[in-house]
């Protein structure tokens, strides 16, 4: 991969070699989110229109999303968790498409710094919503003490389950990311102009799918963590 | 049945093939010293697991694909509905293949068993 360099916008203002690229675009995703928000705060109105028209189709397709899922108790809590996280994978994803920016998202530390709290938050709200029962979550199906070596066996299944989700999580979106800038610079060595530019097209669609599936995934894993029957 | 047969028969003869193969890049390596072997084999392991990776993928995709279409020709009403579950469908699936992609990644480019071939 050495014989690939590419240079970067970046580079001319922050020295790559003390704070990699993943950091820098990262916090570059978090100022240009920061921007659009103040712009908006500026001069927003009742009936929407422009930036805040496009922030608010989000902003109520996740809102939906978080209702029908989650329910209306949990639901406000944990709305803007998620809503950030799809925020910030669409821009970051968005950003690779960019010539002359990287996506955060393509380096496997953002993805897990992003999946690692996910996983956190889904124990934390599991036991702070159904208090010591939550390990009747893992216990499966029949709870009775004549079940033991069932309980026993669901508890070690659900347990490695369980911890394969942050990890999928974070190679779903990596993978995702780091093929379609692989494929991109082999395709524009190989035959350039015009295929890379279909690659490209595609590459908008897996953007904005990926980000998508993260959150669904991931408002899932928090609704299964703290729904009220069972 | 008769598949199946073909398919196992096909792999069989695949690897006595190729077993020859193997064993002269090891003899070449060993002669030279170097672990060229161990490209070999990273070259060799990356194109067959993306390729296998890419074959159960593209069985997976097609079923939901066209059990989708099914659905939206019987109820052209819920089209949108079954598009978004198939787009999400999709890329659960699509994301068991990048699983195999970032194997043949970390086999051909990290190197995991740099000081051993030092």
């Amino acid at each position: 991969m050495e014989a690939l360099h590419e240079t970067l916008l970046m580079d001319a203002i922050i020295n790559p070699e003390k704070i990699p690229h993943n950091v820098s675009h990262a916090f570059l995703v978090c100022i240009i989110l920061i921007l659009v928000a103040l712009v908006i705060r500026k001069s927003i109105r009742l009936v929407p229109k422009g930036t805040q028209n496009f922030v608010e189709v989000i902003t109520e397709a996740i809102l939906n999303l978080v209702d029908e899922n989650i329910g209306h108790h949990w639901g406000k809590t944990l709305f803007p968790f998620i809503c950030t996280i799809f925020m910030f994978i669409l821009v970051g994803n968005c950003m690779g498409l960019i010539p002359g920016f990287t996506a955060p998202t393509a380096n496997i530390n953002t993805n897990a710094a992003m999946a690692v709290p996910v996983f956190l938050a889904t124990h934390y709200y599991g036991i702070r919503v159904h208090g010591i029962k939550y390990i009747y979550h893992f216990l499966g199906p029949v709870r009775s003490i004549f079940a033991l070596p069932l309980m026993i066996l669901m508890f070690v299944v659900e347990f490695v389950g369980h911890l394969a989700r942050p990890l999928t999580l974070t190679v779903r979106l990596f993978g995702n990311m780091i093929a379609k800038h692989i494929l991109l610079l082999v395709l524009a060595i190989l035959a350039p102009w015009i295929i890379p530019t279909s690659i490209l097209a595609l590459g908008v669609l897996v953007s904005v799918v990926q980000a998508f599936v993260f959150t669904l995934l991931a408002t899932l894993y928090l609704a299964g963590a703290v729904e009220e029957a069972h | 049945m008769k598949k199946t047969v073909v398919a196992i028969s096909l792999t069989l003869i695949l690897l006595w093939v190729l077993a020859p193969l193997c064993f002269a890049a090891e003899a070449e390596a060993a002669a030279k010293g170097s672990n060229v072997f161990y490209y070999a084999m990273a070259a060799l392991a990356a194109g067959i697991g993306v390729g296998i990776g890419a074959l159960g993928c593209g069985l997976g995709q097609g079923v939901a694909t066209s059990k989708a279409c099914e659905g939206i020709a019987r109820n052209p009403g819920a089209s949108g509905k079954i598009t978004t579950s198939l787009i999400i469908g999709l890329a659960m699936v699509e994301s068991l293949t990048i699983y195999a992609l970032v194997v043949a990644l970390i086999i051909l480019f990290v190197n995991p068993f740099g000081k051993l071939l030092q």
